[in-house]
């Protein structure tokens, strides 16, 4: 069983986070107090009332974000192993290391020449031929109706 | 994701206490075709994130191809190594440089330097130019070369996925059309199922065998009798699941008809040959050089599949009246006839399946290429009766059309053929008569469909369609592409090009076909004659897919 033990520290971040979460839960149904209103069960939307069904497709841009949180994270995650044995690494581990540091760049590169960072107005990344200058009414008529889409 | 650095470092610290890391040697000029493709990608990322202007679709097609013959140099620098010195492994035994493995080296960078040209046009039409699409092929060619190099089950697993993933968005990859996303959705979903049930495979094979290394494990099961067999034939199924549901072989291939219909066409097109590459490539290595010792088991497990294959494909076929869907049953009736080769398991087996990716890659790519052009703008016009009458409207373009679907037929002096006629004669001399029966039965009827769509390209019914026969042929006669007799090489070559060219969509029925489109149609179709009346070549070529049995 001693080849185990490597697994300990894994199994007891586990164990914690499983209690953490478990904590909090039984935490916040033990202790807030509970008085709903059907102003507090409707949906939140900067504090308007909703007007009407949100639309099922809208432009998000988070998830160009999202692409750039992963880049980052699965850099970070390759290179906090490779520093802590940089040395039995050697030169071949920082080549490596280099060239994987490249790739991820380039994926950087790649999304901010995309507009993964214009902020502000949307700016469409590419012309769309069949998609008109989207204004929150058109969004919401294109989706509700289903015409419109075709060019 | 903190919290997963942490572990990783602190794992990384237990391996340093627990003595080191032991570091292959990674001879780099073994897998020197993949990393000429991901170099490749690499560059043509940064070409287009850098471009202050967005560059044309054609630019990117020209580097993807001037990529592709850069890695068929290098795969062909690997054979000749290969056969003068022989096989070889490399980085650490993963990977498997032998006569097979190169073989299929050779035939991914053929395939990527055929479908970049014959996916440019389409690309222009639909407006969804720039580096996206050859990006993502380039990285699905490496995983397919990976695959087929592969000597070790977690490599083949990170190669499928290297493979899919790609497919997956491309098969999306027209992103405005909902069939597109439709396909992507099924082929994400039932992939990363296939993928899922694959990697149980890997995990119950290696707790029979204890080893992951195909040499390994085939030595293992050499050496030893396994009493108690049950984890290792759960995980020589599972193996094949996922395999069959990468080739599409009943009853895996569920996702195939919807997935290759909703797929832009060029991205179909290489999706089929690309995924039976890598995907046969892998099936045909593991089981015949890994499990020699169970071949009584999945040989006949392999039959009942081959039989349902062949014979649902071209049945269900017939009754299709859309041209992507009966080519997709097509497709499943043409990975029956490679799992003929599987089936026999010998080296004549093997080296008939190869011949028969070979020539199907091109076909494949040719014909979907066709369809693409036909489909017109939208890429959504693909009924049958949308080909009643090329033949008067686009002589050119239809002759091409039937060379590709005769071939897949299996007419005589078309590479189609021998394709067909070599995976038979390996099941006979295996002595699967009855499989052999079958497959030559499904052929017959698989004929009738495609001899359907050709009669209705050259039929005359459709007279209510206006015809512009000077505007269509661009005054080169049709019979250029078959028989190039006199004038010099260039004639040759830019003569049934300049015939299938098609510059405007001068009335409806008349469809664009791009110079790119045409180039690479006119490759398709001289492998498919060329190889047709003089396979020696490529015969002998395959004969070197010398697996070690």
């Amino acid at each position: 069983m001693g080849s185990l033990d490597s697994y300990l520290p894994i199994f007891v971040l586990f164990v914690l986070a499983l209690a953490f979460a478990g904590l909090s839960i039984v935490a916040s149904k033990l202790l807030a107090p509970q008085r709903p209103t059907s102003a507090k069960e409707a949906p939140y939307e900067c504090g308007i009332v909703p007007a009407n069904e949100p639309p099922q497709r809208f432009p998000v841009r988070f998830y160009l974000v999202a692409m750039i949180f992963v880049i980052f994270d699965i850099e970070v995650i390759f290179l906090f192993p490779w520093a802590v044995v940089y040395d039995q690494l050697g030169r071949f581990g920082l080549v490596e290391v280099i060239v994987f540091a490249a790739a991820a760049f380039f994926s950087l590169l790649y999304l901010v020449a995309n507009g993964a960072l214009d902020w502000g107005p949307v700016r469409r990344v590419r012309p769309v031929s069949s998609l008109q200058s989207r204004t929150t009414a058109s969004t919401v008529r294109r989706v509700g109706t289903g015409s419109g889409e075709a060019a | 994701m903190t919290g997963s650095t942490a572990i990783l470092a602190s794992m990384a610290a237990h391996l340093l206490a627990a003595g080191g890391i032991a570091m292959p040697r990674i001879d780099y000029t073994a897998i020197l075709p993949e990393l000429i493709l991901l170099g490749g990608m690499l560059v043509l990322v940064l070409v287009s994130s850098l471009s202050p202007r967005p560059l044309p679709t054609e630019a990117y097609a020209t580097a993807t191809v001037g990529i592709g013959i850069a890695s068929l140099v290098a795969s062909l620098v690997l054979w000749r190594d290969v056969s003068d010195h022989g096989p070889f492994t490399a980085v650490a035994r993963a990977v498997n440089v032998d006569g097979f493995g190169v073989l299929f080296l050779v035939l991914v960078s053929c395939i990527l330097v055929v479908a970049p040209l014959l996916a440019a046009g389409h690309l222009r039409r639909e407006g969804v130019g720039g580096c996206e699409y050859y990006v993502l092929a380039l990285i699905s060619g490496s995983g397919a070369m990976f695959m087929a190099t592969a000597n070790d089950l977690v490599l083949i697993f990170l190669a499928l996925e290297i493979l899919s993933i790609p497919l997956y968005i491309l098969a999306g990859f027209d992103h405005l059309r909902e069939s597109s996303g439709e396909a992507a959705m099924k082929y994400f979903v039932l992939g990363a199922f296939s993928s899922a049930i694959f990697v149980y495979g890997i995990a119950l094979t290696y707790g029979a065998t204890g080893s992951t290394n195909l040499a390994q494990i085939a030595a293992f099961l050499a050496r030893n009798v396994v009493t108690s067999d049950g984890v290792l034939l759960g995980g020589l199924a599972l193996l094949l699941v996922g395999f069959a549901f990468k080739v599409a072989a009943v009853p895996f291939h569920m996702w195939t008809p919807d997935v290759y219909q909703g797929s832009p066409t060029p991205a179909t097109g290489f999706m089929a040959s690309m995924a039976k590459a890598g995907g046969f490539a892998a099936l045909l290595r593991v089981f015949v050089t890994t499990f020699p010792t169970l071949r009584g088991t999945w040989q006949p497990a392999i039959w009942v599949i081959a039989v349902l294959t062949l014979v649902l494909g071209a049945v269900v076929a017939l009754v299709q009246s859309d041209v992507k869907r009966m080519l997709a049953y097509s497709s499943i009736n043409h990975a029956g006839f490679v799992l003929l080769g599987l089936q026999a398991a010998t080296a004549r087996g093997v080296a008939g399946s190869v011949f028969y990716l070979f020539t199907y890659s091109f076909l494949v790519l040719g014909s979907f290429a066709v369809v693409s052009a036909v489909g017109g703008k939208g890429d959504e016009r693909h009924g049958l009766e949308r080909y009643r009458g090329l033949g008067r409207r686009q002589p050119a373009l239809a002759v091409t059309f039937a060379v590709l679907l005769l071939a897949q037929a299996g007419a005589p002096f078309t590479t189609g053929f021998f394709a067909k006629f070599y995976v038979v004669e390996a099941a006979v001399s295996a002595h699967s008569y009855a499989l052999a029966a079958v497959a030559m039965g499904t052929a017959a009827v698989a004929a009738f469909f495609y001899l359907r769509l050709v009669f209705l390209m050259f039929s005359d019914v459709g007279r209510t369609i206006p015809t512009h026969e000077g505007a269509a042929t661009g005054g080169t006669p049709t019979d250029t592409l078959e028989m190039p007799s006199a004038g010099g090489v260039a004639t040759l070559v830019a003569a049934p090009v300049a015939a299938l060219v098609e510059v405007a969509e001068p009335d409806p029925a008349i469809v664009a076909v791009s110079p790119w489109v045409a180039a690479g149609l006119v490759l398709c179709v001289a492998t498919t004659l060329v190889f047709g009346v003089w396979p020696q070549p490529l015969v002998d070529f395959a004969h070197q897919a010398t697996l070690i049995i």
